[in-house]
């Protein structure tokens, strides 16, 4: 619909409903100031990119040595330089996640999330479009500094097929984080602090996302626990997309982080709508 | 129809207790006991479109909770509430477009942005459209006078200039209601004489009915017509301000300092002399109960006078009068 038509019916009945096209303009908005607002501080964006450096570098050091003592060119199909890669890319998506379940916790418990929801937008989207805005400059910013690092000591990326089949999957990879960290955040609504399963998240996508190690290492029976859990989809399935691009592989990641993207994306709408009948705002 | 309608609104909430102490904290792990604060206790009210509406008591009284019931963040407890026609808490959206609010405890705009920047960012929010968004912050730049702020990173503009952002913010999609929460708080004698001027002036050049809280009775003194005082979850008075004025500001002090020395025993009838020194005197009187005339009449006959002051008790003495009364009636 058309802004105008929108603002004849507005006039006629006194009140206005979004069209789609000025709900994805608003989010779209949000995003924007979001972005310009982390470009407020370079520096900081600058340093948080650094951490990436340090930990390629342990990395590099590691798994030189267990090739190196193996004697083998290729581990479960893995070159020394596919698994730096692939680590790289694992690192620069979990470095670059903003901590929302922890915004949001803070919002729940000093009331202020009583003031997102006066506006005319949906919480939700609000922090995911805010949350968006933040992550892919720190993506940005973690990959050049990451691929520049792996660069010099591993050798050269994957080819551009890589990038850009990575690049998608990231994205849903993002949306299925975003699903946890909102289940979390809103957790403080009946538990008061949401620390423990924000760390347990974190340390199932360390070991069973893939993050500490490629799951392509494990010994099948954990492989195929790893696969039938969504935290493999977030960390593992973009990076390994990355080192070996091809559509049958970009295929099967999609259609898993689509089928957790629905249960979770529910599980989210659902708690949140019955979170938000029986919000008591502190500080009232 | 009145613009905001309340009826017998109640709000109850269940907080944890805790007793003191890991004895205490074992006991609430085991046993959780719950302790219900009932922090709005079947208020009713109307206030009409277009209206300046003040709403003040003490912290704690119930005056946030009650704004946010009507801006559809809380479910109340039980009750009714209209808001230009709708349940706030059903349609919190939609009502949405049609108020806007300033929380004077959490501000709204992006901190480390300059204002304009959330400007833009409600302009897209409330979907106005690019040029009358532009018109509009024109206008409101120029009746807050904020031209010069608002490419300022908000961190960076003091707390008077940042309220006035806050309120051209909240005025950006045109809204019929205005809730303003403590706008004042915190902010000195200038700064709030400069707000409460602006919100004067949008209310008459726009007609939005502002609803406003506060526990400074200086603003709603400068800014309301009528006033609803609320206190430990019930409303304990309302009428108009001017009321309120003729009702509890009786009571009159008086200093006068003459040119020719007084008699030690000087007094007038139907006053108290507070003091009385060689060359004046202080003293209080009702002017419910003593009519003004006899007692100045008599203060010029007594010798040559040098100056009188006569002075009320202010706003916030009154409604400490009425707070002490409310309560003294409920024990």
């Amino acid at each position: 619909m058309s802004s105008r038509a929108a603002r004849t019916r507005s006039a006629a009945t006194g009140w206005r409903r979004a069209s789609i096209k000025a709900s994805a303009g608003k989010y779209w908005a949000v995003f924007r100031t979001q972005l310009v607002n982390s470009l407020a501080y370079p520096m900081d964006l600058l340093g948080r990119s650094l951490l990436i450096v340090l930990f390629m570098w342990i990395f590099m050091n590691l798994w030189r040595v267990t090739y190196g003592s193996t004697g083998a060119r290729s581990i479960a199909g893995l070159t020394l330089a596919d698994t730096m890669w692939y680590l790289m890319m694992a690192e620069a998506v979990m470095l670059s996640k903003r901590e929302l379940s922890d915004t949001i916790t803070e919002q729940v418990k000093d009331g202020s999330v009583a003031y997102l929801l006066n506006k005319p937008f949906n919480f939700i989207l609000y922090h995911f479009a805010a949350g968006l805005g933040d992550t892919i400059l720190a993506f940005a910013g973690n990959l050049a500094i990451g691929s520049a690092v792996v660069w010099l000591m591993a050798g050269p990326p994957p080819g551009l097929a890589g990038w850009l089949l990575a690049a998608v999957a990231v994205v849903f990879a993002w949306l299925l984080d975003f699903c946890f960290s909102a289940l979390i955040g809103l957790s403080a609504f009946v538990v008061e602090e949401t620390n423990a399963f924000r760390w347990i998240y974190q340390k199932l996508l360390l070991v069973l996302g893939g993050l500490l190690i490629p799951l392509d290492f494990f010994p099948a029976w954990l492989q195929t626990v790893a696969f039938n859990l969504p935290f493999a989809w977030i960390i593992y399935g973009p990076a390994r997309l990355f080192v070996d691009p091809s559509l049958t592989r970009l295929g099967a990641v999609l259609t898993q982080q689509a089928i957790w993207l629905a249960v979770f994306g529910c599980a989210v709408w659902l708690i949140y709508r019955w979170a938000v009948a029986r919000l008591a705002v502190n500080g009232g | 129809m009145p613009a905001v309608s309340v009826r017998n609104l109640r709000k109850t909430f269940q907080t944890k207790r805790k007793a003191a102490g890991l004895r205490g904290a074992l006991a609430a792990l085991f046993r959780p006991a719950f302790q219900t604060l009932d922090a709005v206790r079947g208020i009713s009210f109307d206030m009409e479109e277009g209206e300046l509406l003040g709403f003040i008591g003490p912290n704690g009284a119930g005056k946030s909770t009650t704004i946010k019931i009507l801006t559809g963040i809380l479910h109340p407890t039980s009750g009714e509430a209209s808001v230009l026609g709708r349940v706030p808490w059903r349609q919190r959206q939609e009502l949405a477009f049609q108020i806007g609010s300033v929380f004077g405890q959490r501000p709204q705009l992006w901190y480390h942005l300059p204002a304009i920047d959330t400007f833009y960012l409600f302009g897209k929010i409330y979907e106005l459209d690019e040029a009358d968004l532009r018109r509009r912050i024109a206008l409101l730049a120029e009746a807050f006078e904020i031209e010069q702020l608002l490419e300022t990173p908000v961190r960076k503009l003091s707390l008077g200039q940042r309220m006035r952002c806050e309120v051209a913010a909240s005025l950006l999609h045109k809204p019929r209601i205005l809730l303003l929460d403590e706008p004042s708080i915190g902010l000195d004698v200038v700064a709030k004489q400069r707000l409460r001027a602006t919100i004067q002036r949008m209310n008459e050049i726009e007609g939005v009915g502002v609803l406003l809280t506060s526990h400074d009775a200086g603003d709603i003194e400068a800014l309301c017509k009528r006033v609803i005082i609320i206190n430990d979850g019930e409303i304990v008075y309302r009428d108009k301000v001017s009321t309120l004025r003729r009702r509890y500001l009786t009571v009159k002090h008086v200093d006068v300092r003459y040119n020719e020395q007084l008699s030690p025993d000087f007094s007038l009838p139907g006053v108290e002399m507070l003091k009385v020194g060689r060359f004046g005197a202080k003293m209080r009187f009702d002017a419910r109960v003593t009519p003004v005339e006899p007692v100045i009449g008599a203060l010029a006959a007594a010798g040559g006078l040098a100056d009188v002051t006569v002075s009320e008790p202010t706003l916030e003495e009154v409604i400490g009068a009425i707070y002490a009364r409310a309560e003294a009636e409920n024990e």
